[in-house]
């Protein structure tokens, strides 16, 4: 019995009715995240229907939701195994299938190549202005509360409290000083305005907080809006409370307090990775087609330095042409602030290679592959003119 | 024996009027009223960032104006050329000629007219409503274009083609001021700053070669060689500019004809290579190999049709001959137009789709050779045809030929990934039309022919793997280029995935195909639902973000693709009725074979 079902799953699972119904599955995931794009934005589309493993569908009325289709990832991972197996029990190994075995080959790289795209890249953004010499990059997703001592002159000590803690609320300490923080309240996404006289009063007790109002909002869905967050939040140091802050990525003006003679500095901004190297923007170039505005090039040409490996050069980062760099990549992305302003996209994800090698290793096998069927059925039709 | 030599003359025959015919468009025009308009028409400007002949700017103002490169009015025809010189140097007939095409009936009632079947008006008749039409355009136009409603599309439409027509005016010398001669002689007036300063910013196009130094591309205005000019030496250019303004100002066709020389001559002698790429530009426009190679094909389809009623001998062959002879049109075309972008065939939507044609006529070419039994001429004439025809309808926004946007501008890429991929969609709709060609013979054909069936079969698939291994490679080349430009090997973008279904459906067909799952209806079916698949993912991805409110060309498109997936799903549906519907039915009970129950009926 225990074996007549373990037979009956190795059949379903190698059988290429399967493999069609996955690859009819995909197609039809494809189509809804299409159209999904236009009222969610890419992100979130991605998000709902190809990198999950089932599309939940929210039962009105209840709490509950059921799995109503599998998502993008379940229907890769069963292609997959369905791919490796049946190449296993069914495709013999000859020289006639030696096509064959190469293109599956290359998608089941081209499969593992997006796994580990959609686990481990890492998307961050670099926005220089020329002259500026920058050692980090920010993830304009993510926010950090930083705080950062400044009293030494020479060097600012920074400390980042991820956007999740703040989240999540309630008390922590920062570790390395004498703080702690409580956080009262936190908004995704809302809008900032001056306080006005009919207005509650804000939670906000110093700093710029209690001259601003905020009216929660929904989380952006297009790709090209960020949230703007904000959060009240109070910093506590040797028992003494320092007031309730709001700090937010959309207010511009520094806030900062003294606690025994060292200064802190609270800001709320996109999160930063700091880099064992610095760039600097030495010239940005956005030059157009003569009498349009067509765009025909931007380019940074910006200066690496690296003292670990006594690097220290210039590089000229184009459109098609990114610096490769200590397994990140950096992408001429965007510009501003009257051309002087440069963005790079900036993109570290280890699996970059593999859909190289498996669109080197598809195309070879699918040449190979209808050249022996070409010459089989060219073979075929000579025998039967000759008959 | 005659009718043996008539079948040996024939082809080549028809083939070689074809070709004569579609050379003749390439002879000048003669003189119109004495002018030399060719003369002037071969002037090289700059505009849109690249080189071209004024001919070219004249055809695509007034197609985006008019919708059409010429115009009846009073008793003759107005060329583009003659239109543009009215514009410029004789505003007040130009005014009187109906050139603005507008369809809208809210636009129409803005302007106090009723919908007739007269649809184009002149500048005139507009002229008391411009700034009402403005008031309203400049509402409209901070709202997303998508969003726009049909009545504030319209409007911004008729806005835009107005401020060209505007621009065009006040490009050489300003309209209402004595002339470019008497701004010459006022240019270093104190006031003339202000007209120079218009001059420089209405200016549509640059006729005046770049100052000794600069850049080749910097071709200046009149305007700017104005302001550079003060009481100093003039550029060359301007004198017989203003020659050639005001001789056609004053109808003096000799000094007119004088004048076109002169302009020639400055350039000629400074820019040879300047006004050879702006002749071999002027006879594109001429030829309009596009437009002839359209003619040809559906004349080599119809002698195809006649071929199966009567005289196969002669008119199979003949046909053979006009689809090759359109193909030789075709890929001059195609090579004229590489060379004067000095680009790959495929940049935009328009040159997608007339290298789409050319690669399924060239496959069409090659399957009939292989298999001589007509189909292959029938598939690729209807192909080439169907496909210049969408082309020729996607021509209207302008200039084909625009400048490419600084991400696009790799000429690596563009000719791998952009190639391949088109290549790919050229394949299955070829495959597509292979399996329509199968399904009408089934159902027309009164001789059952089992062999060509089979060879129909065969060709279907052979197609099929072709246009697999071509889009699945384009597919994976976008991935690259993507990954090469911004850091995202697939970002799920709509494009892409369009391409992708692609893939997917021709991975679909090959593998039920092998596993016996389906036979030969049900692949042919699943070839024609390529063809949908296809034209979604080539146009209606392009349509996603055009909501219902929009109008416009694309909501023309929409209705166009939904008529043309209709059509494909209705010739699913005859594919799979069951046996006793088809023909010869006697034949077909004999031999019966399992075959999948019908999904569709």
């Amino acid at each position: 019995m225990k074996t007549r079902i373990s037979s009956l799953l190795w059949d379903a699972l190698t059988s290429l009715k399967l493999s069609i119904v996955c690859l009819a599955m995909l197609m039809v995931l494809v189509v809804a995240c299409t159209l999904a794009q236009v009222s969610l934005g890419t992100l979130a589309a991605v998000n709902l229907f190809i990198r999950s493993f089932f599309i939940w569908w929210a039962v009105p009325g209840t709490g509950w939701s059921i799995a109503v289709f599998p998502g993008g990832a379940m229907v890769g991972l069963v292609l997959a195994l369905n791919l490796v197996a049946a190449q296993a029990k069914r495709l013999e190994l000859s020289w006639k299938k030696a096509g064959l075995w190469i293109i599956h080959a290359g998608l089941i790289l081209l499969f593992a190549g997006e796994f580990v795209t959609s686990a481990f890249q890492v998307e961050t953004r670099l926005a220089i202005e020329e002259g500026q010499t920058l050692d980090y990059v920010e993830s304009p997703r993510d926010l950090e509360l930083a705080v950062v001592d400044t009293t030494d002159p020479h060097q600012d000590d920074v400390h980042a409290i991820p956007e999740s803690l703040l989240v999540r609320g309630g008390s922590f300490d920062v570790p390395g000083t004498p703080l702690s923080f409580t956080v009262k309240r936190f908004f995704r996404n809302a809008d900032f305005s001056t306080r006005g006289p009919t207005d509650p009063p804000s939670p906000a007790t110093t700093g710029v907080g209690p001259g601003v109002t905020v009216r929660e909002l929904p989380p952006v869905t297009s790709d090209e809006e960020i949230n703007r967050s904000g959060a009240y939040v109070e910093p506590v140091a040797g028992g003494r409370s320092y007031g309730t802050w709001l700090v937010s990525n959309a207010l511009g003006a520094p806030q900062a307090f003294v606690h025994e003679g060292r200064k802190y500095v609270l800001a709320m901004r996109p999160r930063r990775y700091y880099l064992p190297y610095s760039l600097t923007l030495k010239e940005f170039r956005h030059d157009v087609y003569p009498g349009t505005d067509i765009p025909k090039n931007f380019s940074s040409l910006v200066r690496l330095t690296n003292p670990e490996q006594r690097e220290e050069r210039d590089v000229l980062i184009y459109m098609n042409q990114p610096l490769r760099y200590d397994g990140k990549a950096f992408y001429q992305a965007s510009f501003g602030k009257g051309d002087t302003l440069s963005v790079l996209q900036v993109v570290e994800n280890p699996g970059w290679l593999l859909p190289y090698i498996s669109c080197v290793l598809v195309t070879s096998g699918l040449l190979v592959h209808f050249a022996f069927s070409l010459g089989r059925s060219l073979k075929r039709r000579h025998a039967a003119l000759e008959a | 024996m005659k009718a043996a030599k008539l079948a040996k003359v024939a082809p080549f025959l028809a083939g070689g009027l074809a070709l004569a015919g579609a050379l003749a468009c390439l002879l000048p025009p003669g003189m119109v009223r004495g002018f030399d308009l060719d003369g002037f028409a071969r002037l090289p400007v700059l505009e849109g960032g690249r080189l071209k002949p004024i001919d070219s700017v004249a055809r695509n103002a007034l197609l985006l104006i008019r919708s059409q490169q010429s115009f009846r009015h009073g008793e003759r025809t107005v060329g583009a050329d003659e239109w543009l010189l009215d514009v410029m140097f004789r505003p007040q007939v130009a005014d009187a000629q109906p050139v603005f095409v507008i369809n809208d009936p809210d636009v129409l009632g803005l302007i106090g007219l009723r919908q007739t079947s007269d649809r184009y008006f002149p500048f005139m008749a507009l002229a008391p409503y411009l700034d009402e039409i403005q008031r309203q355009a400049q509402a409209a136009h901070p709202v997303d274009s998508r969003q726009r409603t049909r009545f504030q599309a319209a409007i911004v439409n008729l806005f835009d083609r107005i401020y060209l027509y505007y621009r065009l005016r006040n490009t050489v010398q300003l309209a209402g001021t004595p002339g470019l001669a008497a701004e010459i002689a006022a240019r270093s007036d104190p006031d003339a700053t202000e007209r120079h300063q218009a001059l420089v910013q209405l200016a549509y196009f640059r006729p005046l070669l770049p100052a000794s130094g600069q850049s080749p591309d910097a071709w200046r205005s009149v305007g700017e060689a104005l302001r550079g000019a003060g009481a100093g030496p003039l550029d060359p250019g301007l004198g017989p500019w203003a020659r050639l303004a005001a001789a056609y100002a004053a109808q003096d066709s000799e000094s007119f004809n004088r004048a076109a020389e002169d302009v020639r001559g400055t350039i000629t002698s400074a820019r040879p290579g300047a006004q050879r790429h702006a002749d071999h530009e002027i006879a594109f426009n001429r030829a309009e190999p596009f437009y002839a190679g359209m003619v040809i094909y559906i004349l080599a389809l119809l002698a195809l049709f006649a071929s199966w009623l009567s005289m196969p001998a002669v008119l199979q062959p003949v046909s053979f001959a006009l689809l090759s002879s359109g193909a030789i049109v075709h890929t001059t075309g195609l090579i004229s137009r590489i060379l004067l972008q000095g680009r790959p065939p495929v940049t935009n939507l328009y040159s997608s789709a007339v290298f789409v044609g050319w690669v399924a006529v060239i496959l069409g070419v090659v399957l009939e050779r292989m298999y001589r039994r007509g189909f292959g001429t029938a598939v690729a004439a209807a192909s080439g045809f169907a496909s210049l025809l969408v082309a020729h309808h996607l021509a209207g926004e302008g200039d084909t030929m625009e400048m490419m946007r600084a991400v696009l501008d790799s000429n690596f890429w563009l000719a791998t990934h952009v190639v391949t991929i088109t290549i790919g969609y050229s394949g299955t709709f070829l495959a597509g039309a292979l399996a329509i060609g199968y399904v009408l013979r089934r159902h027309i054909a009164t001789r059952h022919d089992p062999s060509t069936t089979k060879a129909l079969v065969s060709m279907t698939y052979g197609v099929i793997c072709f246009a697999l291994f071509f889009s699945f490679v384009g597919t994976v080349l976008g991935g690259i280029w993507a990954d090469q430009s911004w850091g995202r090997f697939w970002g799920w973008d709509p494009k892409e995935n369009g391409a992708l279904l692609i893939v997917l459906w021709n991975a679909i067909i090959l593998h039920a195909r092998w596993g016996g799952y389906v036979q030969e209806k049900g692949i042919m079916a699943m070839a024609i639902f390529g063809n949908v698949i296809t034209s979604l993912s080539w146009f209606g991805v392009n349509m996603l973000g055009v909501g219902l409110h929009s109008y416009g060309f694309m909501d023309k498109a929409f209705w166009a693709l939904s008529a043309f997936i209709a059509s494909q799903l209705a010739i699913i549906g005859f594919c799979l009725l069951p046996r006793q519907f088809w023909k010869p039915r006697a034949v077909a009970a004999r031999e019966r074979a399992p075959e999948p129950a019908p999904k569709t009926a």
